[in-house]
């Protein structure tokens, strides 16, 4: 197991290594992806301040919480763009048939497949969110002890393990439906509910991103726990074992996947 | 010494039939209708180590299915299957540290890699040995001048020198088994023949068995010592290249541009050819547009020489083609009890 694990934090890296050193020959394409996504958040930003301008604050949230839980909510779906990012070409492999080769090596068929990308611009998101974290939580005088740092990066894991999860969900439906784009595009905006607090939309939709597409967990009760503790109620202590059972759930529908897949014909 | 033992192996589609029309995509989407598609029907046979093995048939024959089951790929609906002692799709990792594969049309390696990255990589996945590793590189080197293209991205290398890379890269671990398929699909000649003699070094130094798909005769002629024809799922002959030879090697295809050849007579010549030859199986010819006249000559029989000759005094013959049996034939001539 753990022999099994160093296998394949050697080979990732490897793997990761040699991507990078090979996408760099497009410098001025990693330059202006990076610089596109970190302009798109400046404008989510922007947004938000432009909001508080009309309307100071949502319940307790004030433009210095909403931006640190707009942080938390990028830096969740970071992990998802660094390395998940190779899900959104899956239709593509399955239809051209090019994805029978991570049947022939004797790799673990996901981490074979998402080894092969990394996404560059997505270190671009992990530092604009992470600014943003810093400067709301100063803003807030939110304080960062050793016990409050566990817990952020126990929230974080979850979170992200979550959104991931939902991904891949959604992109292996194309083993069965061929064109999953629509499915994919569906899923991932959910990850803009997560950028607001909860208690904006009515019981049936907070039920729905709690229960169903447990989309609260991504970015709004793990927020509401490290601002306002007093608020929140047991269901956070889930958060982790949502992460957890829902990844199982993802990988298992990936693993019938590839089993029902046929391939194309050559 | 067995490798691969397959017995009565089949595997079966489950398709949706639609319906014309707009009531018809309706209906399909309420109530479809499936109907089974035998890809695979009961093939059975056995595989000794270090043989070359052509497997042919034409495009949707179940070549593709049969090699995707042997590799592991696809799980047959029924019969066994048992290669170098693992059953591919249940033990699919374990299996595949001991097989090779290369699709002709595909690539295996990273497409964004400089082969020799790529090459590091497949060291590290199959955990190859330092000496192993070593050892396989002088041989490619040796032989093949591959370290010329080491430093080269895959995605910039020729059709030809990837398929080489390929090649290299699916011998790299030292595996028992390896599935070429169509490893010389798009090459001219020239490439086809280097694609053929690394392929047959390698078997020859390593003991390698090959299960090749190919729809060039040449590449089976070449390659194989025994051959497989698959046709409807089917396999319709199973045995040495050589009886094979001995009955289609000698066919050859006479395609000769006569001009105008509306006033001749195909019946004529052919007395004519009967009379002058008396073959002991009668000469197909055809006329194509009107200016060709095409034979297909059994060499064993006459001398394609003499045929050509004997033509070339009685006709003003401007052009000619000498070109091999086609599959499609071969595949006939089979149903027609040829190889029996």
């Amino acid at each position: 197991m753990l022999r099994n694990l160093i296998f394949y934090l050697k080979l990732y890296f490897k793997i990761t290594g040699q991507y990078i050193k090979a996408r760099m020959q497009y410098r001025t394409d990693f330059l202006i992806s990076i610089i596109g996504i970190i302009f798109t958040n400046i404008i989510g930003i922007l947004f938000l301040w432009v909001l508080s301008l009309s309307i100071p604050s949502i319940g307790k949230w004030k433009i210095d919480h909403l931006m640190f839980l707009y942080g938390f909510s990028l830096l969740a779906v970071t992990p998802l763009q660094l390395f998940f990012d190779h899900i959104w070409m899956l239709r593509y492999r399955l239809q051209e048939g090019e994805f029978i080769k991570y049947y022939l090596k004797p790799l673990n068929s996901m981490f074979y497949y998402i080894s092969e990308v990394f996404d560059l611009k997505g270190l671009g998101q992990l530092g604009f969110s992470i600014g943003i974290l810093i400067y709301s939580s100063i803003k807030i005088g939110f304080e960062w002890t050793f016990l409050i740092v566990i817990i952020f990066i126990l929230l974080l894991f979850s979170a992200s393990l979550i959104m991931i999860s939902l991904m891949i969900i959604a992109a292996s439906t194309a083993f069965w439906i061929t064109n999953s784009y629509s499915v994919l595009a569906f899923v991932f905006n959910f990850k803009d509910f997560s950028k607001y607090p909860l208690s904006i939309f009515n019981t049936i939709f907070r039920y729905f991103f709690t229960f169903v597409i447990p989309i609260g967990f991504v970015a709004f009760y793990p927020t509401t726990l490290l601002v306002f503790p007093e608020d929140i109620n047991a269901t956070i202590i889930l958060s982790p074992f949502i992460g957890i059972a829902l990844f199982i759930l993802a990988y298992s529908i990936w693993k019938k996947g590839m089993n029902n897949w046929s391939g194309t014909g050559t | 010494m067995k490798i691969i033992e397959l017995e009565h192996l089949s595997k079966h589609f489950k398709v949706l039939e639609r319906r014309e029309g707009l009531k018809g995509i309706v209906k399909d989407l309420f109530k479809p209708r499936h109907k089974i598609v035998k890809a695979v029907n009961g093939i059975s046979m056995d595989i000794n180590q270090g043989e070359i093995v052509g497997f042919v048939g034409p495009n949707g024959a179940g070549k593709s299915t049969t090699i995707k089951m042997l590799s592991g790929v696809l799980k047959p609906t029924s019969g066994n299957l048992l290669i170098n002692n693992y059953l591919p799709y249940k033990q699919r990792k374990d299996y595949v540290k001991n097989i090779g594969v290369v699709i002709g049309n595909r690539t295996m390696l990273w497409w964004d890699l400089a082969v020799i990255e790529s090459f590091k990589l497949l060291k590290e996945i199959y955990q190859i040995s330092d000496e192993v590793y070593k050892e396989n590189l002088e041989l490619y080197n040796k032989f093949f001048n591959l370290n010329a293209l080491y430093s080269t991205p895959v995605r910039k290398l020729s059709l030809g020198q990837k398929m080489l890379c390929e090649i290299a890269a699916s011998f790299l671990h030292n595996p028992k088994l390896i599935f070429l398929d169509e490893p010389t699909i798009g090459l001219d000649v020239a490439v086809k023949e280097k694609v053929r003699k690394l392929i047959i070094s390698l078997n020859k130094i390593k003991k390698t068995t090959i299960i090749l798909t190919t729809h060039d005769i040449g590449d089976i002629e070449e390659l194989c010592q025994r051959i497989i024809l698959i046709d409807h799922g089917k396999l319709i002959y199973d045995g040495s290249i050589r009886k094979f030879n001995q009955i289609f090697g000698a066919y050859r295809t006479l395609t000769l541009e006569l001009g105008n050849i509306d006033e001749i007579s195909i019946e004529n010549i052919n007395k004519e050819i009967d009379e002058v030859f008396k073959p002991k199986e009668p000469i197909i010819l055809k006329k194509k547009e009107n200016i060709w006249l095409t034979l297909t000559i059994n060499q064993d029989d006459i001398k394609l020489m003499d045929i050509f000759n004997f033509l070339m005094k009685k006709f003003p013959v401007k052009d000619i083609k000498i070109e091999e049996i086609e599959l499609e034939r071969v595949i006939k001539e089979v149903y027609e009890g040829g190889l029996k």
